[in-house]
């Protein structure tokens, strides 16, 4: 339904009419709301819950921790596991007396002051491993010189061929190389992000466990991500049908708006509830998958990337020798890009000079040149 | 001064049927031959016996008759304008008196019976009578000093396509007495003996005065011309007198002339749009498909189109409504007073009469404007027995997306048609038949490949039998059918075709009949059988992996019986009083899981499993449904009408956006869904103020609601084999006032309207995951408290008006995020409670002009333009406002459809 949105564009400008407009909401409302979020798995990992109090709308998002909680974690068996607090807020295990099993089930206990909270009983379902991740260049037009622009869409392809696992979800963790095009100290760094999306797919509806050609990642050109190298992490969660009903219904509130067919937004909880309060909302999840990982590496050339520092040079300097004051407000930088004899020019975006201001110098570990 | 020009006049004159006497028929082989021949001829085959004077009947020959006529009118005919009378007794002998009239002893004619020289007729009048009307004479003359009231009653018919006018309005000035014909052009009206002034007015059709001498009761059928252009001058519009007889509070008829006035957003006349103008009738935004109407939602207006529902109302997102205006003659709206013979919805019906099609001569028109474009031809088959009419649209807006820059809406396609045809048959007098059949497909693309098809498509077939003038049958049968298909082959291993259809079936037979002078009777039956698939997921292509899924098919027969009764209790008091008893049979093959009610619906809850086999009858819902209304007229200016209905509604469209989607699918009622159940009151109070040239009306309903349904959240609709897990029962109140002053007469014409009103709804169960704003009160999507709407509309000549309407409301209410947390890298938002806050007011202007060319009669083609400028303010009126998270924090934004003028313009002609 989101492309609805584009209808509505579309028709706005056959008839060059319809906007969208940026506003902040006036909102009297005081809410102190727990959220509890955090996800076991079968790996050998330190796996963390994070209980925090959510945030009024409008402002930077970051949590307000909840300290000083009882956290454990109970399975199948009746065993029952400690959760230690390592940072305020945060609740974790320790990964050589505690790792989630496939198959078996666990529930999360929180006692904070006198309030005590409990999750649902979840089952860890099977993983099969990641079976390949692609890319492919997506031509998406001309310049105005006729030079094609490319970008770059990511497939993936899994299967699990005894049918356990029919509920995926995905995340992932990237990271690209970029250099500065001008002879400065720092001029070659990474920077990551991470996915913010709901990847989600039910293969209940196929007659087989098997996703193809699923389009995780659309790479466009208006950041360096395809310039020098990127590269990608995917994690393959297995879901039980409960978590992935809370995802389907978590996307569909939160992703189809803007357009002429919005869902009537409601607020979804969790599997998370509080013992004496059932009323009392708790959000968050507490998630138990069993986990796939798998790498891919994209050091490719795209053509018609954009010039991303076309904003950097301030000034050519023509004086050879120290300048005062620099370094506070304005750089030096020298510009080879020409081929021609390089020479210097001041800028006074920091950016331009030092790329550790957006990424770190320090090379991952898994980069291989 | 005005000149009233009455040509040509068809009408026959026929003494009483309500009187004890036979009639004689006298055929037309008798046309021309002298009277005494005649009187020798008739005497000979019937027991009739003349006396008279052989001098005073020399030279007189009877007229020119083309069709079997009574005697009496005969003679009325024959012996107007002579100094001849007759007097006819019981035993039929007719006595003929030469300058005087036989008068019987004992009952002197009371003083105000005045009866106006009789006039001879000729065929053609062109001025005549007292006021220079024609001068028509009703009954028998010899029963003119009869006490009691004699009953005029005709059709009335478009002299220019002969198709029955409806909705006419008949009054008599000197009673203040009046009546509006039914679908047939049939009007009956019942008054004292006497002379009077009749007047026929129509929207669009010239005025009508006629003097009547009503010595008994008779059939009077009068033909109507329509003015060439409908805007000229002399035509006078308002039902005046009628909104004080009519009996339903909340109804309200749109005439195809009035709309076709209406300034348009794409340079078209829309059903939908103008009655968006009536007060109590609203819509959650531009380009939202539906319309709600005193607080009820979109699925619970009835929309019939020959007889049979349509499911969707809307092409093209909501801009267009999915029947073509060309084809409409005009349409009902009912808010209240649902007439028994509606049923199942609950909120409103609306009615809408298709256009017979020209009964005369082959014509037609078209259009086109910047997005569609439309023709329409109609005419007869064979003289005076069988007609047609014939239309088409559609929408031509590939062309304009595929010069767009952006290539996602460059690869967007969007298109639509609708063919409406319909034959008309009249196998004699008293049977007519038609066939209709109406077809509209739509289809949708984004830059994706995913592709949205929907198809409405109706047959219907209608026999009417008129056993006399006073007593008709109608039946009904049609068929409606609706589905839609989403299909996607991007990644041909997941290629997949999801549908869902609705087919309905239904036989519906009707009863008219006016009996007597104070009632009249409609009861009938209706029958349908309904079949629903609620969805149906296959794979598309060889290669695709998609399992196929079906939900099980619903089957369902609902029928019903109904009576009413619309009788004059008195001179003052009016009353329709009807009930409908529908029963529901919901039939298998169908499965259901049984929950325990303690907790919430849910695979773990679940019990029991229970089947059951084909065409059992799983469940049944029964129930009567009452309907009253009383129309009390205080005097000639004012009437006050109280109203109160019941009505039940077996089929739903569940549909969790904000306003109707093209993917929302109907169910029937089944072991978990009820019907839902409207209970509306309603008062109106109605005065015509400044010498009756403006009309005023005040309306106040209450109304409640049950077993209306909303869903827990995120909740996937389609494909949903077990729904019933994730409805959740709500009731409704919904209660309002309703104003409305209008001058629909001159060249200036304007309205305002002004509605309060709300609607509330709450949740009914004590299950906290069935439960919203934890089973408070809460504005319902489309409450819209304040509602105001002007319409103005110039006429400055006839080849040039312009109008202009202006439309506030109060802003809907929304839902914002009040909070923001994160699960994993995911950002979620905790919403407020439901429909807490409200978007800005809305506030749009708009204004049109129509330009018509030469109106020579004579020329093949009669063009107009339309010129039209939506939201001329430019304001950005907000249709929704969302939230997405960007840069660390949770951003609204505002959206509006329209928000600047549109310019249009559209080029329509007649041949």
């Amino acid at each position: 339904m989101r492309y609805l949105l584009l209808i509505i564009l579309c028709l706005s400008l056959i008839l060059v009419a319809g906007c969208i407009i940026k506003f902040t909401p006036e909102i009297e409302e005081d809410n102190t709301l727990l959220v509890v979020e955090g996800m076991i798995t079968d790996q050998n990992m330190t796996n963390k819950i994070r209980i925090s109090h959510a945030l009024p709308v409008g402002k930077v998002i970051t949590p307000v921790p909840v300290k000083g909680c009882r956290v454990t974690i109970t399975d199948r068996h009746g065993s029952i596991y400690n959760l230690k607090e390592s940072s305020p807020g945060i609740y974790i295990t320790d990964s050589t007396r505690f790792r989630g099993q496939v198959n078996n089930r666990y529930r999360l206990n929180i006692v904070d002051g006198g309030k005590s909270y409990e999750s649902y009983t979840m089952e860890m379902k099977p993983v099969p491993p990641i079976d390949s991740i692609y890319y492919e260049k997506v031509l998406i037009g001309e310049d105005e010189f006729g030079v094609p622009i490319e970008e770059c869409q990511v497939y993936l392809d899994t299967k699990d061929p005894f049918g356990k696992c029919l509920y995926y979800r995905w995340d992932f963790s990237e990271t690209w190389e970029f250099i500065l095009p001008y002879s400065v100290p720092n001029y070659r760094c990474w920077k990551s992000a991470y996915s913010g999306k709901i990847i989600i797919k039910n293969t209940s509806v196929y007659n087989q466990s098997r996703v193809d050609r699923f389009p995780i990642q659309y790479i466009s050109n208006e950041t360096e991500r395809l310039k020098v190298k990127y590269s990608m992490l995917v994690n393959q969660y297995s879901l039980n049908e409960d978590e992935y009903a809370y995802w389907e219904r978590v996307k569909s509130v939160s992703e189809n708006v803007g357009g002429l067919y919005d869902v009537t937004p409601m607020s979804i909880t969790g599997n998370v509830y509080r013992l004496d309060d059932p009323d009392v909302p708790v959000l968050g999840y507490f998630s138990v998958s069993a986990v796939a990982r798998e790498r891919i590496f994209i050091d490719d050339n795209f053509i018609g990337l954009p010039n991303y520092y076309s904003y950097c040079p301030g000034d050519t300097i023509r004086y050879p020798g120290p300048i005062p004051n620099l370094n506070i407000s304005a750089w030096l930088i020298v510009d080879n890009s020409n081929g021609q004899p390089p020479y210097r020019v001041i800028t006074y975006f920091r950016e331009c000079a030092d790329c550790t201001l957006r990424g770190t110098n320090v090379k991952p570990p898994y980069w291989d040149e | 001064m005005k000149v009233r020009t009455l040509i040509l006049i068809f009408f026959f004159i026929s003494s009483p049927f309500a009187g004890s006497q036979e009639e004689y028929i006298i055929s037309p082989d008798y046309q021309g031959l002298s009277f005494e021949e005649f009187v020798t001829r008739i005497e000979a085959y019937h027991p009739v016996r003349f006396f008279f004077n052989e001098e005073w009947i020399k030279g007189l020959k009877l007229p020119q008759f083309d069709r079997n006529i009574h005697l009496t009118d005969l003679l009325d005919t024959l012996l107007t304008g002579t100094s001849l009378y007759y007097y006819l007794d019981e035993a039929w002998n007719v006595v003929l008196t030469k300058d005087f009239a036989v008068r019987i002893t004992g009952k002197p004619e009371p003083e105000e019976r005045k009866y106006i020289p009789g006039d001879d007729y000729t065929g053609i009048v062109e001025e005549a009578g007292t006021a220079g009307n024609l001068v028509m004479n009703i009954g028998n003359q010899a029963d003119r000093n009869k006490p009691g009231n004699a009953i005029i009653s005709g059709y009335i018919s478009n002299l220019n396509t002969r198709e029955p006018v409806a909705g006419a309005t008949v009054v008599i000035r000197e009673l203040s007495v009046g009546t509006i014909s039914n679908e047939f052009g049939f009007y009956t009206l019942a008054v004292p003996r006497g002379s009077y002034t009749v007047r026929v007015s129509f929207l669009g059709m010239k005025e009508r005065l006629i003097d009547v001498n009503l010595y008994g009761s008779g059939e009077m059928n009068i033909e109507m011309k329509s003015t060439l252009i409908p805007l000229k001058e002399t035509v006078v519009t308002a039902e005046k007198n009628v909104i004080l007889r009519r009996f339903e509070v909340g109804v309200e008829k749109i005439n195809i002339v009035s709309f076709r006035l209406l300034p348009t957003s794409m340079g078209e006349a829309d059903i939908i749009k103008s009655i968006l103008l009536i007060p109590g009738v609203q819509s959650v935004g531009e380009g939202s498909s539906g319309f709600n109407v005193r607080g009820g939602t979109s699925d619970q207006n009835l929309i019939l189109l020959y007889g049979a529902p349509v499911y969707n109302p809307s092409h093209f997102f909501g801009f267009f409504s999915s029947v073509n205006s060309d084809i409409i003659r005009e349409v009902t709206l009912y808010k209240g007073g649902i007439p028994s013979r509606y049923g199942g919805r609950i909120s409103s019906v609306l009615d809408i009469s298709p256009r017979d099609g020209n009964r005369r001569e082959f014509a037609g028109n078209a259009g086109i404007s910047p997005v569609t474009t439309h023709v329409v031809i109609e005419g007869p088959i064979k003289e005076d027995t069988c007609f047609y009419l014939l239309s088409a649209r559609t929408t031509y807006s590939n062309w304009i997306l595929g010069l767009m820059e952006n290539k996602a809406l460059r690869n967007s396609r969007a298109s639509f048609y609708d063919i409406n045809g319909r034959i008309a048959y009249d196998i004699n007098r008293k049977n007519k038949i038609d066939f209709s059949g109406y077809f509209s497909n739509d289809g949708f693309r984004f830059n994706s490949d995913t592709i949205y098809r929907y198809h409405n498509n109706i047959f219907a077939f209608k026999w009417r039998h008129f056993f006399s003038s006073r007593f008709f049958s109608g039946v009904n049968l049609n068929n409606s059918y609706y589905d839609y298909r989403i299909s996607s082959d991007k990644t041909p291993g997941e290629a997949f075709m999801l549908s869902h259809r609705i087919n309905s079936t239904e036989l519906k037979a009707d009863i008219n009949w006016y009996q007597g002078s104070r009632n009249e009777f409609n009861f009938g039956i209706n029958l349908t059988r309904y079949e629903v698939l609620p969805g149906s997921f296959r794979p598309a292509g060889d290669s695709s992996m998609v399992k196929p899924d079906i939900i099980q098919k619903q089957r369902a027969l609902e029928s019903a019986l109904y009576f009413e009764d619309k009788f004059i209790v008195t001179d003052h008091l009016s009353a329709n009083a009807g009930l409908r008893f529908s029963t529901y049979f919901a039939f298998g093959p169908q499965s259901f899981y049984i929950y325990n009610d303690a907790y919430p619906k849910s695979s773990s809850s679940v019990t029991d499993t229970l089947h059951f086999g084909r065409s059992e009858n799983y469940r049944t819902y029964a129930a009567p449904e009452f309907r009253l209304s009383l129309n009390y007229r205080l005097n000639d200016n004012s009437s006050f009408k109280l109203n109160y209905n019941r009505t039940k509604q077996y089929l739903h469209l569940l549909s969790n956006t904000t306003s109707i989607s093209p993917s929302d699918t109907w169910k029937l009622s089944d072991y978990y869904l009820k019907p839902q159940v409207g209970d509306q009151f309603a008062i109106g109070y109605y005065r015509m103020l400044n010498r009756k040239k403006i009309e005023a009306s005040a309306e106040i309903y209450y109304k409640m609601i049950d077993n209306l349904v909303d869903f827990k959240g995120g909740t996937k609709l389609v494909m949903n084999k077990y729904i019933e897990r994730d409805l959740i029962n709500v009731e409704g109140r919904a209660y309002g006032v309703e104003l409305l002053f209008k001058k629909q007469e001159g060249r200036f014409r304007w309205s305002i309207g002004y509605t309060y009103s709300r609607i509330l709804t709450r949740t009914t169960s004590n299950l906290r995951e069935e439960r919203i704003n934890s089973g408070k009160w809460f504005p319902a999507n489309f409450d819209k408290p304040h509602d105001l709407v002007l319409t103005f509309n110039y006429l400055y000549s006839r080849r040039f008006s312009l109008s202009a309407n202006y439309t506030y409301s109060s802003g809907r209410p929304i839902t914002y995020p009040v909070a923001a947390y994160k699960v994993g890298n995911i950002v979620l938002t905790y919403f407020s409670e439901r429909n807490k806050y409200r978007i800005p007011y809305y506030s749009r202007l708009d204004l049109s002009m129509k330009i018509s060319g030469n109106l020579k009669s004579k020329k093949i083609a009669h063009p107009h333009w339309i010129f039209s400028l939506y939201n001329v303010l430019g304001r950005q009126n907000i249709y929704s406002e969302y939230f997405k998270y960007e840069k660390n924090k949770v951003q609204g934004y505002m959206l509006s459809v329209f928000g600047r003028p549109i310019p249009s313009v559209s080029f329509n002609f007649d041949f």
